[in-house]
């Protein structure tokens, strides 16, 4: 039982709707999960509540088996990273955004220049090590909030639809150089999107959400089943 | 026009000359001014975020209540402090009335709700979800604040800048509790005042000249400040 | 840049104690020394008071803080027991003061008079005409004057005139009444070309810039009286009686009221103020 991830019983209910509801829900060491689904579906609150940034109306989350309380929410969460659509990025260098990130987690000095350094590198941005993080193109700032997330060298990475503001080039060259990082390192991860072309670059799973239910999941292969990567035509929720 | 002139010619022999008295006004109009503006920016950012990022009962008014702070007559303020200090007041015994202290109690009263509502103003149009960024990096409370005010700078100096320029050219309030004590709680706006009252009106022009140079100075400091974090 | 926060909070600490420093020697203790005078605008305007207060202050020790407001204020400030010592020049106005005990210690100190001034045309004819005949003329020949409306010494003096003229001015398109002080209202009947009731003192100083002549002047209705008094220290028991009681002693002072009769001489050639301690008005 090498679960990193678990939920039970999890349901939110915002202003009277039902937003989810999860029976059952394991993310194990290693693996990337893709929750797709539409619009609305509740994925992105969904990854929130994960991620521990959302409470539940209901339910049980456990962190490597431990049961996630006020008390302990502080700690787990620093042992998480996420990357959202935007980039956010504060308002200085993009050296100083990574700096500053590892800062906030207690890691300074020599230690914080090199994962700084090699994540810079590693997502292809050294030379942008200075630039104001105003000024740089979309891909440049998502390649930035890529880097200062591995930088923080987190248990388990979310990802909230991170390419979806991306045109369609940029949006391929990251998948692929995500991609492949998230197999050299074994990371294990959850994001979300809306386009399951998306999917085989990235995941090793998939959960389909739809109003708020997992109405599919399993590995890529056994979601995706037929529906092989290079259609461009997925049919994996009723329209 | 010859005003003018005559003016600007009085404000150069006065600054050359180092006119004492003249100077004394200046220096007192800096630290009155000066002090209430430090005191709000120290009480009123804080506030502001704090209102700015919290949910309790009753927010809905104090955020009315700031923003019409903002706009409060000088004039009122004034007579309201003068009531307290006054010798038979609720605060008499602190002997403060017609004192620099009473101008500093005054001129904070006016800046602070326009530095809070500034700053709530900024701390507001910082994007929600980099709230919720910072959140998951595991920022604590105070780191979490600090990190807010930086991406708000540019409002949040705004908001001292304005706050300055509140208290400096306030008149009213700095009449009624001050004085215009001379040698003792005479500012620029009250001496100028009492100038235009004596018909003196090329002195009144140069301490109205010494007063925008002194604004004018103080300012593009901030705004140099203010505009270097865009760079 | 967490690090720039410390420093600039550092900064910040360090402006603050700058701009503290001088109050150092402004403490509560300084209350007694610390003398409250209520006077008018157009004593403090005269300049008189910058000669000597001064000179006080330095054979008594006292701070005076001189609180230059309208005539209706001083007086409401002796009532309140907010001032510890009064210069006034409204004696019917004061004379209720001294019968309630709200002021003791009620000295004449010197009198200056009042001056009708008016375009140097003249259109109303009213040059050399005593005042209340002046007065008359320039609203039979609808000529437009300015009060200061404002419950001043000079106001009162006004209003004592139109009763003895048998005129009622307020509300006549030909009069307007300022609000303000008497050189304000000055400048503004300089600008419109208008006839006002004003002291030597304001006019003589401003005169340089208005376009007014005197008119009237001499009578004994245009007298213009100043009398000092101590505000009750057993009504108001946080008067600084014993400072109160310097200044009036002071004021009439034979050398005081020496200096008054000689300021304004070297600036303007003629006494502003005549010195009456001792008399009988």
């Amino acid at each position: 039982m090498n679960s990193v991830l678990e939920a039970r019983d999890l349901r939110l209910v915002l202003k009277g709707r039902n937003i989810f509801a999860i029976d059952q829900f394991t993310l194990q060491s290693g693996e990337v999960m893709a929750l797709v689904g539409p619009n609305g579906a509740g994925k992105s609150s969904l990854l929130l509540t994960l991620a521990l940034l959302q409470t539940p109306t209901q339910g049980t989350i456990l962190f490597k088996g431990q049961t996630v309380s006020r008390d302990n929410l502080f700690v787990l969460r620093r042992q998480m990273a996420l990357v959202f659509q935007e980039a956010l990025l504060l308002d200085t260098t993009v050296r100083r955004n990574i700096t500053i990130a590892l800062r906030i987690r207690g890691v300074l000095g020599h230690e914080a220049a090199v994962r700084t350094d090699r994540w810079l590198e590693r997502f292809g941005i050294l030379d942008l090590a200075r630039r104001q993080a105003r000024q740089l193109s979309g891909g440049e700032a998502q390649r930035a909030s890529l880097a200062r997330a591995f930088a923080l060298e987190p248990e388990v990475l979310f990802l909230d639809e991170p390419f979806s503001s991306l045109d369609y080039p940029t949006r391929k060259v990251l998948l692929r150089d995500l991609g492949g990082v998230l197999q050299e390192m074994g990371m294990t991860a959850v994001f979300v999107t809306h386009d399951p072309t998306e999917i085989p670059y990235l995941a090793t799973s998939v959960g389909v959400l739809h109003n708020g239910r997992i109405i599919k999941s399993g590995k890529v292969q056994e979601v995706l089943g037929t529906q092989l990567p290079g259609r461009e035509e997925f049919q994996l929720w009723p329209d | 026009m010859g005003v003018v002139v005559e003016g600007f010619r009085e404000a150069f022999r006065l600054l050359v000359t180092l006119n004492d008295e003249v100077l004394g006004i200046t220096l007192r109009t800096i630290q009155v001014s000066g002090s209430s503006t430090l005191i709000s920016v120290l009480l009123g950012i804080p506030a502001g975020a704090v209102v700015a990022l919290n949910r309790f009962f009753g927010r809905a008014f104090l955020i009315d209540l700031i923003n019409f702070g903002m706009g409060l007559a000088p004039v009122v303020v004034g007579l309201a402090v003068w009531l307290c200090f006054t010798r038979y007041g609720p605060l008499g015994m602190l002997n403060l009335l017609y004192t620099p202290t009473a101008m500093i109690v005054a001129q904070t009263i006016i800046a602070f709700p326009v530095v809070t509502g500034l700053t709530l103003a900024s701390i507001q149009s910082v994007n929600p979800k980099m709230r919720l960024q910072m959140l998951s990096l595991g920022a604590t409370r105070g780191q979490y604040l600090l990190l807010l005010i930086w991406e708000a700078r540019l409002g949040i100096l705004a908001a001292v800048i304005a706050g300055f320029g509140r208290v400096i050219s306030e008149v009213g309030a700095s009449m009624m509790v001050g004085g215009n004590v001379r040698g003792y709680t005479r500012v620029l706006t009250t001496a100028t005042v009492m100038e235009i009252g004596k018909g003196q009106f090329e002195l009144a022009m140069a301490l109205s000249i010494l007063l925008l140079l002194l604004n004018f100075f103080v300012v593009s400091v901030m705004s140099r400040l203010q505009q270097r974090g865009k760079i | 840049m967490l690090g720039r926060f410390r420093t600039m909070a550092m900064g910040m600490l360090l402006l603050a104690v700058g701009l503290a420093m001088p109050w150092k020697g402004e403490t509560a203790e300084s209350g007694m020394k610390d003398l409250i005078l209520a006077t008018t605008t157009s004593t403090q305007d005269s300049g008189l008071l910058d000669d000597l207060v001064p000179v006080f202050e330095k054979e008594t020790g006292y701070r005076v803080k001189v609180i230059a407001v309208g005539t209706g204020h001083a007086l409401a400030m002796a009532e309140n027991g907010d001032a510890d010592v009064v210069l006034c020049h409204a004696p019917e106005s004061e004379k209720k003061l001294v019968d309630a005990g709200t002021v003791t210690n009620y000295q004449l100190v010197m009198h200056n008079d009042f001056l009708i001034v008016g375009p140097p045309e003249d259109p109303a004819g009213a040059r050399g005409k005593s005042s209340v005949e002046a007065l008359k003329a320039v609203m039979a020949e609808n000529g437009l004057f300015i009060s200061r409306g404002d419950d001043s010494g000079t106001h009162k003096k006004e209003l004592s005139l139109w009763k003895q003229a048998d005129i009622s001015p307020t509300g006549r398109r030909n009069y307007l009444e300022t609000g303000q002080g008497m050189g304000a209202t000055l400048q503004m009947a300089s600008e419109k070309g208008a006839y006002t009731l004003t002291d030597r003192g304001t006019y003589l100083s401003q005169k340089a810039h208005l376009k007014l002549e005197v008119l009237s002047e001499g009578e004994k209705s245009l007298l213009n009286i100043y009398h000092v008094m101590q505000v009750n220290p057993y009504k108001f028991t946080r008067v600084n009686a014993q400072g109160a009681k310097a200044f009036v002693g002071f004021m009439i002072a034979p050398q005081t009221q020496k200096m008054i009769g000689e300021f304004g001489q070297d600036k303007f050639g003629q006494p502003l103020f005549f010195p009456d301690a001792g008399k009988s008005m």
